[in-house]
């Protein structure tokens, strides 16, 4: 055979099939551009000027992985599509005399220039658009940037090896369909007969077990340990119960329907229950799909931007004191020696503190049953997310004086309790570590307010006689970690000061002692960065991700909308001819296709609903507290995905009624 | 009385950007009597699919008019027509047109639950049809379940279960098997003793000679027509063959 004929017949089938390749193509090409942006970003030594770029990178490091996961799956079921609806043509270049050898072989030219396209385009377009993501990553850190153009051939290496891997799957999976079929089978190819689904019960109660038990977690999980640990175990089940929930559930809500003689037979109904169960059997798992990747889509998106937009707040609630030094296992003097370098860098930084407080205390986490707390060491955290853990803090009284300019007196075994816990009831006493405290007043205020962000919590501070009952607590006790020197303070002045001063005091403060880990300095505006960078990578990441599920949703209803109207249109066609008139056949088609596609949606805002108050523990756990923003940020993604998903069906439901409209319209 | 009457039509199709244009029917009248059986009969390209087509109130002619108990199909307002159609007309098609998402009875009752019927009536009405057209065995299977013969009883059982004026049957045996043909057009034949009026394009010599009256379509208008009389199917069969011989090798005008 002459030359380059498969190189043109292939050129030639793509270009007679480009309504559903040319949407597979630009798939490939945005997914290799995505990758090679993510890893660009990873890779990029611009990267390295900023204080955190560990946080960042890590975070652009995972989201590679993601995308290389998803760029497998995903284009391998584009392809998978692609080749069903092109089993008749093959079938039909068989019988006309093409070997499966030469099948192959067109294939392979078709694979390679959809290949050379995508990641020619796909790379060039990542280098091209790369030092725009960067700019506008750094714009989302806060962090000023110089400027300059880089290529990252490690990425530009990376994305060929494996996007040239997914494009040979792919033609090796092709090639085992055409292998595996005989041409009479490749010619009835898609237009396999109709069978009926039948209900099949074990799936639905597993879906409905399934979801249940996901749901149950979300709602009924309330610490913030727990919500952790079970948030993946949710995420499966969820995601579990919505395949069953789309492929049995669905059907057998329809049959049910269906028995229902009086509903079924009415007009209205009658063509849209059969035609529901078909297309339900058809396309559950595609709607599956997409009600998964909307929620991924949803949650991602939402939670990203409700750390970004809450950032300051969760500083302020993380920090609520510019300066606060710890010092762990030393005495008076090493505590002193400590504050001499401090005084000394403030002063080379011409810095006056403000608002001063130092005082000891003995800190502990303890488990909290109600009548007694027992005290917990290192990292021995409860299974059980009955039991509560929260926070007891011990602070001699000379100090508490001192700090709030007082001047109480105490017994031995007497204590002023101050606790963000509500409805303490008035008790008198607490049992902790086996040792009693007479409470003689509830404090409403404390001159630390350390943790008050925290809800979910409960610290209590005992303010005891003196600092010879810490020194026995700490005695009998030694999960209870020694006294703590603190010293908290505010410090007014440039920022860009004090971040530098901050730095400063970090690096030398640690020098005093032996070991690095016992001064621990926690200072506001030089974190701020390591804040801003990680919730800022965390958003960046949420809607690049968001971005790339938002695209495969949009190709999946769009594969979805050509290939129902390929089958709908004789469908409708008969209709018409049986006496059913253009308006009720459009009325139809189009409440139909309407329930199909925004059954996802509705679906996904569910679960998002349900995992709401899942969600709000996470978030706590990362210091969020405020559930009005996070509401508002939930219903403001909720709102501006729907948008973009209705214009999403919009723009292929053109497509899907041209097609149809052959015959109909 | 006529039931239906095919005055003078002409239906000339345009190119969509106005160029040619091409003469489907140049002249067609004929008329059908209540309970009559007419098979119309021409070559592929000869117009019949059109003439059928006009006849369903599917497509409009460019010129005459079809009176179909004493009402003009013209006059029908475009919004009444699929009532119209579904009320009076009764379709049997070449290649069934039975929806695959129906099992073989909710196919028979579409017509009738689109008319908006109970569930009650509907039943009362499938009945004796089903009957008639022995398929009481195969009513819960799917299309793809059964043979074609079968399935085009089935579709015969649609068209009859309106109680239609009219039955417009295309190329009803051309997907059969001889025997299933043979099996259909005997149920043709006893519908049509029970007095429905039918109404078939067809170009099977076999299915033509069931009927009592045939036309003959050449080049848009109607050539020749042979009425059955006392003829047996047999006799039928050599006359329509002579004819179409000699439609074949081209003749003088006869009707």
């Amino acid at each position: 055979m002459r030359k380059g004929f498969y190189f043109r017949l292939a050129l030639q089938n793509m270009e007679k099939n480009k309504r559903t390749y040319l949407p597979y193509l630009l798939t490939c090409i945005c997914s290799v551009m995505m990758y090679y942006f993510m890893s660009f970003l990873t890779l990029n030594p611009g990267m390295d000027q900023m204080p955190d770029a560990r946080n960042v990178k890590t975070i652009m490091g995972m989201g590679t992985w993601v995308i290389a996961i998803f760029s497998v799956i995903f284009l391998f079921y584009t392809n998978s599509f692609l080749m069903k609806r092109r089993k008749k043509e093959m079938g039909l270049y068989n019988i006309l005399g093409m070997e499966k050898k030469h099948i192959g072989r067109m294939l392979l030219y078709e694979t390679l220039i959809n290949a050379a396209l995508s990641l020619l385009l796909g790379i060039g377009l990542g280098i091209l658009g790369s030092k725009l993501i960067f700019l506008f990553l750094m714009k989302l850190l806060s962090f000023p940037v110089a400027l300059g153009f880089f290529i990252s051939v490690r990425s530009v290496v990376n994305a060929l090896a494996l996007f040239g891997a997914i494009f040979l799957l792919t033609y090796l999976n092709d090639l085992r369909q055409i292998h595996m079929a005989d041409p009479v089978e490749l010619l009835r190819g898609s237009s396999m007969g109709e069978k009926e689904p039948k209900t099949r019960w074990l799936l639905v109660l597993i879906g409905i077990l399934c979801l249940g038990g996901g749901y149950w977690i979300a709602v009924t999980t309330e610490s913030v340990m727990a919500a952790l640990s079970y948030f993946f175990a949710a995420v499966i089940l969820v995601m579990v119960g919505t395949y069953c929930l789309f492929v049995a559930v669905s059907v057998a809500v329809l049959k049910l329907l269906k028995d229902c003689k009086g509903f079924y037979y009415k007009t209205k109904h009658f063509t849209a229950v059969s035609g529901m169960i078909y297309r339900m059997k058809q396309n559950a798992v595609g709607l599956a799909n997409i009600c998964i990747l909307s929620t991924g889509v949803l949650l991602l998106i939402s939670t990203t931007v409700c750390l970004y937009i809450g950032r300051e707040e969760i500083i302020t609630g993380r920090y609520p004191r510019e300066v606060s030094l710890s010092a762990y296992e030393t005495d008076e003097e090493g505590f002193s020696k400590v504050q001499e370098v401090e005084a000394q860098v403030l002063e080379n930084w011409d810095l006056e503190p403000e608002d001063i407080t130092v005082y000891r205390s003995i800190q502990m986490v303890v488990l909290d049953k109600g009548d007694k707390m027992d005290i917990l060491s290192g990292d021995e955290y409860p299974a059980n997310a009955m039991e509560k853990i929260a926070g007891v803090a011990f602070i001699p009284l000379e100090d508490y004086n001192a700090c709030m300019g007082e001047a109480r007196t105490l017994d031995p075994g007497q204590a002023l309790l101050f606790t963000n816990k509500k409805g303490m009831d008035g008790r008198k006493e607490l049992s902790i570590g086996g040792k009693k405290w007479e409470i003689t007043e509830e404090l409403e205020e404390l001159f630390t307010e350390i943790k008050v962000g925290n809800p979910q919590i409960d610290d209590y501070y005992l303010v005891v006689d003196s600092v010879g009952t810490l020194e026995s607590i700490a005695r009998e006790d030694p999960a209870s970690g020694g006294i703590i020197y603190q010293k908290d303070y505010d410090l007014p002045g440039d920022p860009d000061v004090r971040v530098k001063a901050e730095e400063q005091l970090r690096a030398q403060v640690s020098q005093v002692s032996e070991e690095p880990a016992h001064v621990r300095v926690a200072a506001r505006e030089y974190d701020r960065m390591s804040f801003y960078s990680t919730y800022g990578g965390l958003f960046f990441l949420g809607i690049f991700l968001g971005l790339l599920f938002l695209m495969a949703t949009a190709l999946i209803i769009y594969y979805k909308q050509l290939s129902e109207g390929y089958e709908d249109r004789q469908r409708f066609e008969i209709m018409q001819k049986v006496g059913m008139s253009k308006r009720e056949v459009k009325r139809s088609i189009s409440s139909q296709i309407l329930m199909v596609f925004f059954l996802p949606l509705v679906t996904a805002v569910i679960h998002i609903g349900f995992a709401f108050p899942l969600m709000k523990r996470l978030l706590a756990m990362m210091n969020l507290y405020n559930t009005g923003l996070f509401a508002v940020c939930t219903l403001g993604t909720i709102g501006c995905f729907a948008l973009v998903y209705a214009a999403i069906y919009a723009l292929t439901a053109r497509t899907y009624y041209r097609i149809v409209d052959q015959s109909v319209f | 009385m006529s039931i239906l009457e095919v005055e003078h039509i002409q239906k000339v199709y345009t190119t969509r950007f106005g160029g040619n244009q091409v003469q489907a029917l140049t002249d067609v009248s004929f008329q059908v009597e209540e309970g009559e059986y007419v098979a119309i009969m021409g070559e592929s390209g000869s117009g019949k699919t059109t003439l059928l087509n006009i006849l369903a109130a599917l497509d409009r002619p460019t010129r005459g008019q079809v009176v179909l108990d004493g009402k003009s199909l013209s006059m029908i307002k475009e919004k009444e027509i699929a009532a119209y159609r579904r009320k009076n007309l009764g379709f049997v098609f070449q290649d069934f047109n039975l929806l695959d998402t129906f099992n073989i009875q909710d196919n028979i009752y579409l017509p009738l639950v689109l008319a908006g019927e109970s569930y009650q009536n509907m039943k009362s009405r499938l009945h004796p049809i089903a009957q008639q057209l022995r398929i009481q065995e195969i009513l819960r299977k799917f299309p793809y379940e059964v043979s074609g013969g079968q399935k085009q009883r089935a579709a015969v059982a649609r068209a009859l279960i309106t109680g239609p004026r009219l039955i417009l049957a295309d190329e009803p045996t051309g997907a059969l098997d001889s025997r299933a043909a043979g099996d259909l057009l005997t149920v043709f034949q006893k519908i049509n003793e029970k007095g429905q009026t039918i109404l078939m394009v067809t170009h099977s010599v076999m299915a033509a000679s069931c009927a009592e009256r045939i036309l003959f379509i050449k080049d848009g208008q109607v050539f020749h027509q042979i009425y059955r009389g006392e003829k047996t199917d047999e006799e039928m069969y050599g006359m329509i063959s002579d004819t179409l011989r000699m439609l074949a090798t081209g003749g003088d005008h006869h009707a």
